[in-house]
């Protein structure tokens, strides 16, 4: 678990990174409205990790990340114009991003079964592999325990429905309260802690035997 | 509370995401209950596997999508606009128009002008629609086109501003509207102060509080800033402010800033300003506000570290 402390701050995934920037996010910003393209990359650099990072733990499929790194940034650029700070710039981003990882998830709840081997420019790709052998170290017994929980820790997401797993993942991995989960999914706080139980209800079910 | 109660919030408790006295009567229940206790280090254990779930980013990837993306870019800047295109329309066809269209144009534009004057009334209300008294005479602000033609006669386009003058009420809507824009000038920091005084009276008022806390968000002048935080004091409760000023004490760089912001969570009393302060003592370098915030702790009785 990413985070666990009695925060209540409202903030966004990319706080850890934007919170250096101050006052200077929002002169950033004001730059590249102007048309300033350093400012503009210079905003691409302090949030492009994190959402790479929820694109590739989302979808776990390094091309559809690409894509939707891609469309998201191009997405920012067309309407970084008409931004005017109703909103934090990351709840901003990260409604793009979730926006455009929905899609893909539902596009894939309608495809049912896909393949995990997945085709790049530098050939087959295991997304299985994009997740790392954490605490197997050298023990076989271990290794295989944890190759086991992980393969059943998959079916479990790959069994959320898509709101459930976006919400999953940005309270766990991404450490996004549940109120900014809300505005970012443009929803209610209680309707993210919902899915957030229901989400943790069906991993409980579904690894009860490991714990 | 009762054991379903429990297990609903043992979730939350884990992701930190209870109040304090929400997370205080959970602990007093699971101190008590022993099956509870042991579903929150059932839900705890799980927690941490499910962090064996976390892809890794393959590597090359990002410098991938970082080259694709400014190849994309560059294609997108490259890509003619709407209002590049408009802008190439009205240069070719307005600003230099072909020989033999510009009799035409000339005409026609005599034709508005002449028509136009006739169809406006005595006072435009284009200029009078906020009620304004007559001021002094126009100032040209900026000449935009001179064209001379074949009989010595030249045609001059400009601009001109005309200052007026509005005395009302700070009830009045229009005057509000005036001092809203005024307290949003970017050229001019003390009008903005100015503005911001006389709106203190106003916070009532859901647009000029929401003016006030994106001053106190974006503005670039932390003078402004003061002034918009000490308008919105008597509202230090409101759900909208406490958040601003959240957002304001971890990432403004003004240390008098963030210490008024301080004062103004804790006049509060929400106990979720807790977890900001502790949150702002892991990165403040500030001696002072860091003394100020951890003296609010302990007037809170909380724990000047995280939990």
């Amino acid at each position: 678990m990413k985070t666990g402390a009695t925060l209540a701050l409202d903030h966004g995934p990319c706080r850890a990174v934007g919170q250096n920037l101050g006052m200077d996010e929002a002169a950033l910003i004001r730059a590249a409205q102007a048309g300033d393209q350093d400012a503009f990359e210079r905003l691409v650099r302090d949030y492009d990790q994190s959402v790479l990072r929820l694109a590739m733990n989302l979808l776990r499929s390094p091309e559809d990340a690409h894509d939707v790194y891609q469309e998201a940034f191009l997405r920012v650029y067309r309407n970084l114009p008409s931004f005017r700070f109703d909103c934090n710039f990351n709840t901003w981003l990260y409604r793009i991003v979730t926006n455009l990882c929905l899609d893909h998830l539902r596009k894939r709840k309608v495809r049912k079964t896909e393949s995990s081997v997945v085709e790049t420019e530098e050939g087959s790709i295991d997304r299985m592999d994009s997740v790392p052998e954490q605490r197997a170290s050298s023990d076989p017994q271990r290794a295989l325990l944890s190759s086991e929980l992980r393969t059943r820790i998959q079916q479990v997401l790959a069994g959320m429905t898509p709101r459930e797993r976006l919400v999953f993942e940005l309270r766990h991995f991404q450490g996004m309260r549940l109120r900014a989960i809300g505005e970012t999914l443009g929803t209610t706080e209680e309707a993210a802690k919902n899915c957030l139980f229901r989400a943790t209800q069906k991993m409980r079910s579904a690894l009860g035997e490991f714990v | 509370m009762n054991c379903e109660t429990a297990r609903q919030q043992i979730v939350l408790l884990i992701y930190g995401e209870l109040s304090f006295e929400e997370e205080e009567i959970l602990e007093s229940h699971l101190d008590a209950c022993v099956e509870c206790n042991q579903e929150r280090a059932r839900l705890e254990k799980l927690s941490s596997f499910a962090d064996l779930a976390e892809s890794e980013v393959p590597a090359g990837l990002l410098a991938r999508c970082r080259r694709d993306l400014t190849a994309a870019l560059e294609q997108e800047r490259r890509r003619p606009s709407l209002s590049s295109i408009f802008r190439g329309f009205w240069q070719k066809w307005f600003v230099n128009p072909p020989m033999w269209m510009r009799p035409a144009g000339a005409l026609a534009m005599l034709a508005v002008g002449f028509f136009g004057a006739r169809l406006l009334p005595d006072q435009s209300s284009a200029l009078s629609q906020i009620g304004v008294s007559q001021g002094p005479p126009p100032t040209i602000s900026k000449v935009r086109l001179v064209n001379p033609d074949n009989s010595g006669q030249v045609l001059v386009h400009y601009d001109e501003v005309r200052p007026r003058e509005l005395r009302g009420n700070i009830n009045d809507d229009r005057i509000r509207r005036l001092l809203l824009a005024a307290a949003a000038d970017p050229a001019d920091p003390g009008l903005r102060v100015d503005s911001i005084d006389i709106l203190k009276s106003q916070t009532s008022d859901n647009e000029v509080r929401h003016a006030l806390l994106n001053v106190l968000r974006a503005d670039t002048n932390s003078g402004v800033r003061l002034k918009a935080l000490d308008a919105l004091r008597p509202y230090a409760k409101d759900p909208d402010t406490r958040k601003t000023l959240a957002q304001v004490l971890l990432s403004d760089d003004n240390p008098a800033v963030r210490t008024q912001a301080i004062d103004l969570l804790v006049q509060s009393k929400e106990p979720d300003v807790a977890g900001v302060l502790q949150q702002l003592l892991q990165n403040e370098e500030n001696g002072y506000v860091r003394s100020r915030s951890q003296k609010a702790l302990n007037d809170m009785k909380a724990s000047v570290g995280t939990f």
